[in-house]
This record gives structure tokens, sequence and C-alpha cells, in this order.
């Protein structure tokens, strides 16, 4: 697209896209300088995500307070249109005359007449029905089943069952399989979002499988003065996985750890239930060899 | 009971022992003993955590009180034979101070555990924590007792509130003063946590008392119980301490046995019980609020207080959270007095505190001191100073939320209000000691990686804002600092601390502030001149090989696992700086006569570059053997 100044001719007015607190000064700005501004946004209403903060980072400014002027003043400023709940569909044209084309999506409300009351809100008939799709009915294999209902029953008349629960399952896989989250999900009544936010949120749980040996690097501050990072390396060096995988044998699943209170040892790893106080690296091959050849 | 034998081995069966070996140990004298025909005279005695974790596998045989550390299978016959047979106690095994040859055979007598004063843990190596039956012989469960039949709730807070015992969670809330809000709410029930979530690396405190002394945790618990009139008490452990859990379960059910746990303790018509909660692996948890969502099965976010949850905690009904080392304090002074505890300690902090010793110090472990002792006395009387006579730079108290103290403030007490004005916390009790040989900025990158890693992410300020410091760190221990971080630092730091809700957030930045504040120069040191003066970052050294010292031995260039190292036999060794990863291996592999291997950092690199390139080939080493 090649311009000369000539053949732009600036038709006289702008258009925002978007009503968030970046749109609105820009329009401010535009309008104060005399043009004629439309400002599109998608929603019903112009503030964007802003609106919805209580303070900003890392100035801790209040939100409302950097916004609240420039709403007041787009809701006055006879230059700035909005053009709310709406979206560009196409822009054609060239830098100073641009034709733009916008689906206005229907509101329902008369705007001029409308006081922002919120009578309707409250009031609308269906607003609070939810459409439900039918919840599918989650059996286990036989393998499963008994265990995972042992459980279940151990733990059924406490009071905030669902850690213990997911702690005994842990202890007997070493991991959630997605089944048995669903079925627990099912049975206990917790949605599956919030157990697989617990589920995610401890580091003792995880959702892949993981290896017959866990082998724990402690990393915690006696340990790291002392070279834990160098016993860590080592391990990665020998097992030829990172941190946080399982070798491909299903053997080892190496995790660095936030100090396991043997500070006395340091550094230290456990691998499994057993301890390895005082560990140089050049001894890690031998000790992983002996785990090896344990299950030839 | 215990029959009484002429002569008892107190084994420490603790953490740090046990990985060491120390079952093995027993069984291997109990085999041992019995093969002599001793066993009516000598018994083993299973204890909790020693302290004095450095040595172990260690014992203390009694009544001699000899003390011998670092045991191993080998020694067994020959301390049988010599010791508990013939009573001549072998010198070998028992502890020598370094940098003198006097051993020290009695226990008193090591410097060690001459400055503590145990009181909360009084039973230390003493009882086997597996046995109630050892634990009552000690005066325990007395005070259980003296709140039933002789006391009311009110007076028992009353008496907590006079012997001036502050929260040993961190804080240091005042203890009475928090029972005493829980037993004036109106709703019922009521509840009873113990928080032994210890999360911060280098501390293992609670671990220990657990392992050492559970009864001393549950009689504190049962009478914070009656004081705020509540029957049902929670005990969240992490679960990584398994010992420890272990232990507790076995305490609570031998309790229950002797009835004095369940209904209707001793005919008084309290109840009384405890439930065992694990987490499993997140260091928010210690803050009260997530610990509470924790146990609900809830996000174990915290949440903004008031109310507090002393006000509405568990299930919205009043709840305590007090740390076990807290816990185990009360027992003491319900039997000895409020008069006598707020005897100990200084004006504003009473009693003792339990730390753990650990990092750059040569008698590693854990330590009961009164409040008030001058953290002089404690590394260097206590701790026995600095390994290999290094210079003791500075040390770190309360995990990642406290700070680090330098060596000119070695004279200041150690109480809550001192630590705090010096820039720390008392936090739970970690006590890193570094020396010379570490890197301030590279701590202050680890802790605040830790503390990322344990953001919950709730707020903006503590999740993001840790990302951020972690990066501005991590680009100067790079070598990449820019003019004016060290001034953000400080700014973001600020900014988290106002503009985060719990504690985790509001004392995360508190490492780099407090570093900042007394090492000012080595975060410059790193940003203008590239320079680490404590050789640890690894984008600021190199390694480097004394020409004048290289005996050309081959060790180093086998072992250099990046294949760096360029020599033959007897020619003098140089390392590709393009090919080496600055592992460290060959200064460990160079033997200790030659020392060749030296690290440099900083201007000091570019001087010795040019040496290395003066002498490319490999030069004989036999002309210096004429010389």
């Amino acid at each position: 697209m090649s311009l000369n100044l000539e053949d732009r001719k600036k038709i006289g007015s702008a258009l925002v896209v978007g009503g968030g607190i970046g749109g609105m000064q820009a329009a401010l700005d535009l309008a104060e300088s005399g043009i004629k501004v439309y400002m599109v946004d998608n929603k019903s209403s112009i503030g964007g995500v802003m609106s919805q903060l209580d303070k900003t980072f890392p100035t801790n400014d209040c939100a409302m307070c950097t916004m609240a002027p420039r709403l007041v003043e787009i809701g006055r400023h006879k230059d700035i249109e909005k053009i709310t709940l709406s979206e560009v569909e196409s822009i054609t044209g060239q830098p100073g005359n641009f034709t733009v084309k916008i689906k206005k999506q229907p509101r329902y409300v008369d705007e001029e007449k409308c006081t922002g009351c919120g009578a309707c809100v409250s009031n609308c008939p269906t607003r609070n029905t939810v459409q439900l799709q039918e919840r599918e009915v989650i059996t286990l294999e036989p393998q499963y089943e008994e265990t995972v209902i042992n459980i279940l029953q151990k733990h059924k008349d406490r009071k905030g069952p669902l850690m213990p629960i997911l702690q005994d399952v842990n202890e007997v896989y070493n991991y959630f399989p997605e089944k048995i989250l669903k079925y627990i999900s099912q049975e206990t009544g917790y949605p599956l979002t919030h157990i697989n936010r617990i589920a995610t949120f401890y580091s003792a749980f995880s959702l892949k499988p993981i290896g017959k040996h866990v082998i724990n690097v402690c990393m915690g501050t006696a340990c790291y003065v002392r070279g834990a990072e160098l016993l860590l390396e080592k391990f990665v060096d020998v097992l030829g996985v990172g941190i946080d995988e399982t070798t491909e044998d299903m053997l080892f699943t190496l995790k660095s750890v936030r100090c396991i209170g043997c500070c006395g040892l340091a550094p230290v790893a456990t691998i499994g239930d057993d301890v390895y106080g005082k560990l140089q690296s050049k001894d890690i091959p031998d000790i992983i060899a002996k785990y090896q050849k344990k299950e030839q | 009971m215990v029959e009484k034998r002429r002569i008892e081995l107190m084994l420490c069966a603790g953490t740090g022992c046990v990985a060491g070996g120390a079952f093995q140990i027993i069984e291997g004298l109990e085999k041992e003993i019995a093969a002599r025909g001793l066993e009516k005279e000598v018994s083993v005695v299973q204890t909790g955590c020693n302290g004095f974790c450095g040595q172990g596998p260690l014992m203390v045989v009694i009544p001699d009180n000899i003390f011998y550390g670092w045991l191993t299978l080998d020694d067994i016959p020959h301390l049988v034979e010599e010791h508990f047979l013939k009573g001549r106690p072998i010198e070998k095994l028992m502890f020598t101070p370094p940098e003198e040859k006097e051993v020290l055979p009695m226990l008193s007598d090591i410097p060690f555990f001459k400055k503590q004063l145990l009181v909360v843990l009084r039973n230390k190596g003493i009882i086997d924590p597996e046995k109630i039956d050892d634990y009552i012989a000690r005066d325990g469960y007395v005070a259980i007792e003296k709140v039933l039949t002789s006391m009311s709730p009110d007076e028992v807070i009353e008496e907590v509130k006079i012997s001036g015992l502050r929260g040993r969670g961190g804080a240091g809330f005042p203890t009475g003063v928090k029972w005493k809000i829980a037993s004036q709410q109106k709703k019922t029930p009521k509840y009873l946590i113990a928080n032994c979530d210890e999360g911060d690396p280098g501390a293992y405190m609670d671990r220990s008392l657990i392992e050492s002394d559970p009864h001393a945790v549950i009689e504190g618990m049962f009478i914070a119980g009656y004081a705020i009139g509540s029957s049902e008490a929670f005990i969240y452990m992490r679960t990584e301490y398994q010992l420890a859990v272990d232990r507790m379960k076995t305490a609570i059910s031998q309790a229950r046995e002797y009835g004095l746990l369940g209904k209707d303790i001793l005919g008084s018509g309290f109840d009384f019980d405890i439930e065992i909660r694990e987490g499993s692996g997140a260091f928010v948890c210690g803050e009260e609020t997530s610990l509470i969502h924790s146990i609900e099965g809830d996000i174990p976010e915290p949440r903004q207080r008031p109310p507090f949850p002393a006000q509405e905690g568990l299930w919205g009904c009043p709840t305590v959270i007090n740390n076990v080392e807290t816990l185990a304090n009360v027992p003491v002074i319900i039997t000895r007095g409020a008069d006598w505890y707020s005897g100990i300690g200084t004006e504003t902090s009473k009693g003792t505190k339990i730390f753990s010793l650990v990092g750059k110090i040569n008698n590693t472990g854990l330590i009961e001191v009164p409040m008030g002792i001058n953290l002089r006395d404690v590394i260097y009387d206590i701790g026995g100073g600095i390994p290999d006579g290094k210079e003791f730079k500075a040390v770190q108290t309360g995990g990642p939320s406290g700070g680090c103290i330098p060596a000119d403030l070695l004279d200041a007490p150690i109480d809550f209000e001192s630590l705090q004005k010096a820039g720390s916390m008392m936090g739970s009790g970690g006590m890193i000691v570094m020396d010379e040989d570490t890197c301030v900025v590279d701590v202050s990158k680890f802790f605040i990686q830790f503390t990322n890693d344990e953001s919950c992410g709730k707020c903006v300020a503590c999740r993001d804002g840790s990302e951020a410091l972690l990066e501005v760190l991590t680009r100067i221990t790079n070598g990449e600092g820019r003019e004016g971080d060290v001034e953000f630092l400080e700014e973001l730091g600020e900014t988290i601390k106002d503009a985060s809700m719990c504690g985790l957030g509001q004392t995360l930045p508190n490492p780099v502030l407090s570093t900042l504040r007394y090492f000012r120069d080595e975060y410059e040191a790193h940003i203008k001149e590239k320079r680490c003066p404590a050789l640890v970052c690894r984008n600021l050294i190199q390694y480097y090989i004394d020409p004048d010292k290289c005996i050309g031995c081959l060790k180093c260039l086998k072992n250099c696992p990046a294949n760096a190292i360029l020599g033959e036999l007897k020619y003098v060794h140089i390392i590709d700086q393009d090919k080496c990863t600055k592992c460290g291996q060959c200064l460990e592999e160079c033997p200790p006569k030659v020392s060749a291997v030296i690290k440099v950092t900083g201007n000091d690199m570019d001087d010795l570059k040019q040496l290395s390139e003066i002498i490319p080939v490999p030069k004989k080493k036999k002309k210096k053997k004429t010389e």
C-alpha cells in the first residue's frame, strides 16, 4: 500500500476498539483534541478488567480511583459515542480513511429510558435455570473398585474427609488416575474441579504415574549451602531425566524437596524410605546401580 | 515399668541418627550383649532426638553419662567388651572438640550441652518416646491431674498469661491472650489445633520434639483444650515426617488406653480427644487460615483476618491454633508455676526456645536455650564455631520469612523484639550459619525460589512479585545485573510486604531486604564489577589450575564430567574455559597437599586468562623438579 500525503484525505472521526482503561484514556485524549470518537466494546458497559480490581500492582493504587473520573468524563463528553455490546466485523480502507463494519448485539432494553436500577435482573424468570447435561455414571474396574470403596467407607463419617481420602488413594497408587478422581467426585459429591485443585495443590500428589522409587533431593537451606545443587545435577546426569520426571523403566522419579529435616546430615537425598546423608556426587552412580540390580 | 539395670544405653533414634544407621547399631548392640550374656545388666533404650545430630549415630551411657558419637557396626564388639564388660570407656569414640586434642568423655562436659537449658526438651534422650510409663515416671501427666482437680479453666488461662508464654510458631502472639479470646466466644463446639506443619527449610524442631517426647505435646494440648473448653483437637503434621507421625499415633493410643484421652477423663466429666491430620507438602499450610482450610478439605489458601480463627475458625467455630512447641511448654508452666517460668528469659520474651543449628557450623544439631542468650554464645560455645577455620559471615534466622544477621550483631540477645529490630525474626527456630564461602545474593535467590514455588497464588503481589524478585536476582547472579537493580529490589520488596494478605507474602522479601541492608556491597560487586566475592555464582567465576603447583597427576582430568581439562601425565593441566561447566569437581579431586585448582572472580579472571595463553602446550614438569 503506497501512500503519499496528497492521497490521504483525512475524514474527521476516530474509532477506539475496547473500552478498558487504555481505550478510555485514548478516547478522552482524542476527543479533547477535537476529534469525534466512536468507542466500541463487546461488553454491555465500558470499564474492562480494571473495574474488577481492588488494587493495581506494583504501586498499590486503588483501581476505582484511577478509573472513575475517566468513566464519568466519557459518559458526559459530547464528542464520544459509545457503541456497546458490539463487535468490529471488518475494517477496510487505509490510514486516514477507514470504513468499519460493526455488529451490534440486541440489547432488548431501551437505552434512552433505562435508569440502570437492576430490577429486571432480579425479576427475570429464566435467569437462574441451569441446563445440565445428564452425567455419566462412573464405574471402576474390579481391581480398583474394592480398594477405593474401602477407603471411601473408612472416611465416610469424618468431617472434611477429602484430604484423608486423597492421601490414602495416593498411598496405594502413588498417583491419581483420572477415573478414580471422577469416581470420588461422584461418590462424595465434591465437584471434580474442587478435587482437581486439591490434587494439584500439594507437592506430594501427582496426576501422572510415578516411578517405583522416588528420589527426593533435599534442597533445604542447610543442604543448599552444602552443595545440594550439584547432587541434583548428578542425579539428572545419571538417570537421564529431568526434575519431576520418571525414567522410562518406571523405576525412578526424580524430585527436589524442600527440607526433610535431616539438616544435621546435609546434603541429604532419600530414595523411597532410605535416607542418604552426607551424600557426595561421586557415590550416586553406585547407589542407583544398587536399586537397578535389585530389580533384575 | 522398666527394671533397673547396671548400665543403660540411651541410643538416639531420631530421624538423623536413624538415617545414619541407628537401628542397625541397636540390633548389633543387642546381639553382642546377648552373646556375652549381659542381657540382665545392660539394656538398650531407644530415645528421641538427642540434639547433637552432627555426631550421629550416637548414644549416652547411663549412669556414667558418657557420650559416644559416630558409632559404626565395627566398633560394637570392642565397645561391649571393653566398656560394658571390663569397665574401660573407649576414648576413640568420645567427643573431641575440633582444634583441640583433649577428649571430653562426659555428656555434661561437652560445651554443646553445657549452655543449654532444657525445659521443653527436658525428657529428650532420657525416656523412650514410645513408652508412656517413661513419661509418667518423669512427672508426666501431673499437670493434667492438677488442672482437673484444682484449677478452673480461667485460672489456667490466667496462669499461662502470667507466665508470659508467647507463640513459638514465629509471630510471638501471647498464648494466654489467644486462649482468652477463644474461651469468651459463645459459639460451640470449639476446636484446638496443634500446628506441626514445619515447612521451613533448615528447621526441624517440631519434628524432633514429637520424636523425643510426644506425650508432652499431648499433655499441653489437653490443658489448652480444658482452658478454652474444647473437646475435639487436631494435630496437623507433615506427611514427610513419618517417624514423628508414627510416634504420635503410638502416644495417642497409649494415652487413650490409660484413660488420659477419651470420655470423662479421670472422673472429671471433661471429654477430650485428638485426631492426627497429615499435610501433603504445601508450605502455605503452616499459615493458620490455610491450615484450617486444609483440614476442612478446602483449597488451602489463606483468607483475610479478622475474624481471627479464635473467633471464627474450623467449620466456622472458635479455634485455637498453637505451635506444638508452645503447647509443650504448657505442662511445665502448670506444674512448676508461672512465676518460675517467667523467671527465665528477658523482659518481653519468657522461657526458652528450641533452635535447629545447621549450615556451616561444627556442631550441627538441636538446641534449647533461654531467651536472651546472645548469638555469639550459641554459635561459638554451643555450635563450636565455623569448620575449617573459616570466617563467620552471617546467620539466617526464621527461615524464608526471616533475615540474615551479620557478624557485628553477634552480641545481640535472641528474643522476639531484638531479632525483629535486626530485620529478621524468631520464626519457628531455624538457625542457618553461613561462612565466607556463602554468597548472600545466591542465598537470597534460594529463599525467593522457595517462596515463589510455595506461594499459593492468591495475591498478585506475592505471586508475581516473587517472580519479579527472582528474575532480578537471577540476573544479578548471572552477571547481568543492571544499574538500579538494587533500588528496584528494595522498592518491590516493600510493595510485596504491604500488599500481601498472609504471613508468607508479608515476610517473603525479608531475606532480600535484610541482606541488602547488611551486605549491599556484595550486591554491588555482582552488578558493577561482575564479581562474586564468595566465589559461588557460576557465571562470575572461573576455575583455574596454578601451573606452579600442578603435578600433572591426571586426577582432575579423568574426573571432569565435561572433558574440559587438557593435559597428560606429568604435564601441567589446563582448563578449557569454553567447555568448563564450573561444577567444581576438579577442585574436589585435586589432592589437598597440591591444591593447584583455585577459583577466581572479577578482574582476577582477566589476569589469569593471559597466563593460560602463555602456556598453550603442556610443559614438562621435570624442569620444575630440578629447580
